[in-house]
């Protein structure tokens, strides 16, 4: 992602550029309700004061009060203090503050108020100290919603980076996991952090998820795309480039494999990069089964992958252009109920789709039991009703449906949005030129999915040599767990064994 | 280059050959053929096309079996005339079942085995059958509302279960007139109101592509077991006052050039055929089992005698006894690969006949 200095809004660092001052400071947040002044004499001395700033809601009060504003009004030592030592004497332990900060530079100390941290200003001075003390208003570690699981954890990511990140401590609890922090976004300023294991994860891969997000310039990071589409650059694709996970657990076991986890501030999930096809045929819940469970469950996802993609184009492939290549009992089954719908395959195949993708998002978008309702009606009653009034035939209904339900299979939602859009594509180049013309679309898929790289490894690589690196393990099958022994998502790791 | 390759494959299409996209046909506007008579007719070949039974609709009623005929100077003129008889598209793709008349395969079957080898709906994987004392259209509109699809399938799949006649496919049969000079397929004969729509009728054997003539019965049995595959058969054999009938399960022939001096001086066919006690009231003992053993022996010695006479009379190894013994012998088989048919016709094979009778 390039960084277009002379663009038409270059991001301008530092943003304020004007002397640190309580006045400066006002100028900065003027117009901001929330902002939030308080003078305060320290141990009711007049001569000795200090000027309380923080803003409100971003702050937890009963800290302001107990750790700040009592031992500043409160504290005799700081009345007989020298003058020239209050600003260490402060700094260094007569707030009860955590931490404390010594800033020199406006943009710092706005930057900590937005933040949750109060700074004080002292007259004539022209550094401040401030103190975090952010509210943790937030939401309470639940189950995770998508990823629901059996058996294993059922903690599930919050909108708090940092509840996430020590979710992720508690599972790692190795002091190489890093974490390290990111100011993304010229408006939203969200923290977003990177964490690896040091001595697993490839260098270079860190480096190179560090540098793109210090290259981003934007608005802000609202939504997971917003990070997604501008760290990975591959825009061309429907494919999903970085898996995400709401799990810490699975976090971690892709921590453990040598990838590189990715947290927002805001949002309540991680990515693992860098993203191979086959990460998108995983659960977390693949360990959790026994190996051969998992691995029929595996290749039952493979198959239905195959199956949303193809069934369509198939059918319209060898209805339309190659009836020869049906069992004759089948075609004189499709024939009998071909014979009085008016549309032809094509188009039938096509609506239905179309019809399939409608039913499904006015039942993403309404409220729950509506949803579902709408669901069951649209899906059963139309589809049933159609049928019977000859409008389409119950071969397309049943195919189209087959492959319908197939695609729900898919553990990511993103890899079966792309598979969705290339059985549209696929379906009508069969109805083009049928089997010949699907070769050529599936010729034309694992091409355009050969071409894809995520910081620097193939997507393909669990089914490659591109990369001349040995895999870890077979990837359409989970081996029995002692007998997975090599690490597998990093590419250069120094680290590749990961059990005895 | 990411985009150059692409291109290039593009192009590389163009030296495919493919002339053009395929042509795309809605199957609910088809009829799908799965019978085919064909005869010689006036103009020269008559046609006999069948769907077999139809569903219409969702709720399957049943249609009536189309029947379509035509006649034309070739095979490809009346299929095109068929087209214009039909309201429906006229699909051959599921032509299963192929029935020749008899005047048709005594003038000769290449034309009619080559258009299915080449046309492109067409294939040689459908079942040949030759139509005796009948037409192939008589035949096919023997099996009315109903078609005869169903009772030539069940026929085939019987024979596939070894109890009914050895169904062939058009392939098999062209396969051994390119290569043996013969072949045998199963007969048929219409029947009569009690009884079935077809019935079998032995076996019809080509030499070159013209019919040589019709084994039945027992020189049917013995062809069965000149080729290895013997159908289920019963036969009984009268032990000292009671009738043992005794089930034929299976059988084996192998066959040898005997040389002397390296000049071939006869053929040997060897049956080792196995059978089981179908019905007795008493359980025979070893005497009566070796004298049951010796019965069938003479029974199958007979059968493969007369069925080996009649293909010598013809000169027309329709069970491949030459290719076979080929692979045992292949010195003595390149003296006489040449004018096989005349030594065929003039050698007195050998018989040795083995049946096992299994518990």
């Amino acid at each position: 992602m390039p960084h277009r200095d002379g663009g038409p809004h270059p991001r301008k660092d530092p943003r304020y550029d004007m002397p640190l001052s309580l006045e400066n400071l006002e100028e900065v947040f003027s117009g901001c309700v929330d902002y939030m002044e308080r003078r305060v004499y320290l141990n009711g001395d007049r001569e000795r004061t200090t000027t309380v700033c923080y803003l409100l809601g971003m702050t937890r009060n009963e800290r302001v009060s107990d750790y700040i504003l009592r031992p500043l009004a409160q504290d005799p030592a700081l009345s007989r203090v020298p003058e020239g030592e209050l600003f260490s004497h402060l700094q260094y332990g007569a707030l009860y503050n955590l931490a404390a900060l010594r800033r020199d530079k406006l943009d710092d100390v706005v930057n900590d108020l937005i933040l949750g941290s109060c700074a004080l200003f002292f007259p004539g001075r022209q550094d401040v100290l401030t103190f975090p003390v952010p509210t943790e208003e937030k939401r309470g570690v639940g189950e995770p919603d998508n990823e629901p699981a059996l058996k294993g954890s059922r903690e599930s990511f919050v909108e708090s980076i940092r509840t996430n990140t020590a979710m992720v401590r508690r599972h790692l609890k190795a002091p190489d996991l890093k974490i390290r922090e990111h100011i993304v976004g010229r408006q939203s300023r969200t923290m977003v952090d990177v964490l690896y294991l040091e001595g697993i994860a490839d260098p270079e891969t860190v480096e190179r998820v560090e540098s793109r997000l210090d290259e981003l310039d934007i608005d802000g990071v609202e939504a997971a795309g917003n990070l997604e589409e501008y760290l990975t650059g591959n825009l061309a694709t429907p494919f999903p480039t970085m898996a995400f996970t709401q799990r810490p657990d699975r976090l971690c076991q892709a921590l453990l494999e040598g990838r590189v986890g990715l947290m927002a501030d805001g949002l309540p999930l991680a990515w693992m990069a860098p993203g191979t096809i086959d990460q998108f045929f995983r659960t977390s819940q693949d360990r959790a089964y026994h190996w051969l469970a998992a691995s029929a469950l595996s290749l039952i996802r493979y198959l239905c992958a195959a199956l949303t993609l193809l069934l369509p184009g198939l059918y319209i492939a060898l209805v339309t252009f190659h009836p020869e290549a049906i069992p004759s009992k089948l075609a004189l089954s499709i024939v009998a109920a071909k014979q009085e719908v008016p549309f032809s395959t094509v188009f039938e195949v096509l609506i239905m789709l179309l019809a399939f993708e409608v039913i499904q998002e006015a039942g993403l978008r309404l409220p729950g039991p509506i949803g579902a309702t709408v669901s069951i009606l649209g899906g059963l009653v139309v589809g049933n009703a159609a049928v019977e009034a000859h409008i389409v035939s119950p071969a397309v209904l049943i195919a189209v449906a087959i492959a319908g339900v197939a695609g729900y299979t898919q553990p990511s939602q993103d890899f079966g949005n792309a598979l969705r859009l290339w059985r549209f594509l696929l379906a009508i180049l069969a109805s083009l030129g049928g089997l010949f013309a699907l070769a050529l679309g599936c010729a034309a898929l694992i091409y355009h999915l050969a071409g894809l790289e995520t910081f620097g490894v193939p997507y393909l690589a669990p089914f490659t040599t591109g990369s001349q690196n040995l895999r870890g393990h077979p990837s359409l099958i989970r081996l029995p767990l002692p007998l997975l022994k090599w690490r597998d998502g990093a590419v250069h790791t120094k680290n590749r064994r990961n059990q005895k | 280059m990411r985009r150059t390759l692409p291109l290039l494959a593009a192009l590389a299409l163009l030296l495919t050959g493919c002339s053009g996209l395929p042509r795309p046909r809605e199957m609910g506007d088809m009829a799908l053929l799965r019978t085919m008579g064909v005869d010689l007719g006036e103009e020269g070949l008559s046609v006999t096309v069948s769907t077999g039974p139809r569903a219409k609709g969702l709720q399957g009623e049943g249609e009536s079996a189309l029947v379509l005929s035509a006649q034309g100077e070739s095979l490809s003129d009346a299929a095109l005339t068929l087209q214009s008889l039909s309201d429906s598209y006229v699909f051959f793709g599921y032509v299963d079942q192929l029935l020749l008349g008899e005047e048709l395969a005594g003038a000769g079957v290449t034309q009619v085995l080559d258009y299915f080898a080449r046309d492109v709906e067409l294939g040689l994987g459908a079942q040949l059958w030759v139509v005796r004392d009948a037409s192939a259209q008589q035949a096919v509109e023997a099996g009315g509302d109903q078609g005869v699809e169903g009772r030539l399938s069940t026929l085939r799949l019987d024979g596939e279960m070894g109890i009914a006649a050895l169904a062939r496919t058009a392939g098999e049969v062209y396969t051994d007139l390119l290569e043996q000079g013969s072949a045998y397929l199963p007969a048929l004969r219409p029947g009569t109101e009690e009884q079935a729509v077809l019935l079998e009728a032995g076996y019809a054997v080509l030499k070159g592509d013209t019919l040589a003539g019709f084994l039945d019965g027992d020189g049917a049995r013995g062809l069965e077991l000149l080729v290895g595959k013997p159908s289920s058969d019963i036969i009984p054999v009268e032990l000292e006052g009671e009738t043992v009938y005794v089930r034929i399960t299976g059988g084996d022939t192998t066959c040898r050039l005997e040389t002397e001096g390296g000049q071939v001086t006869g053929l040997t066919v060897a049956c080792r055929v196995t059978a089981q006690l179908a019905e007795y009231r008493t359980q025979p003992n070893r005497n009566q089992l070796q004298t049951v053993e010796e019965e069938l022996t003479r029974v199958e010695t007979a059968r493969l005698t007369r069925a080996l006479t009649q293909l010598r009379a013809w000169g027309a190894d329709c069970a491949g006894l030459g290719v076979r013994s080929a692979l045992s012998a292949p010195e003595a088989w390149r003296q006489v690969k040449g004018n096989w048919s005349e030594w065929f016709a003039s050698l007195a094979p050998n018989l040795e006949v083995q049946v096992d009778i299994q518990d």
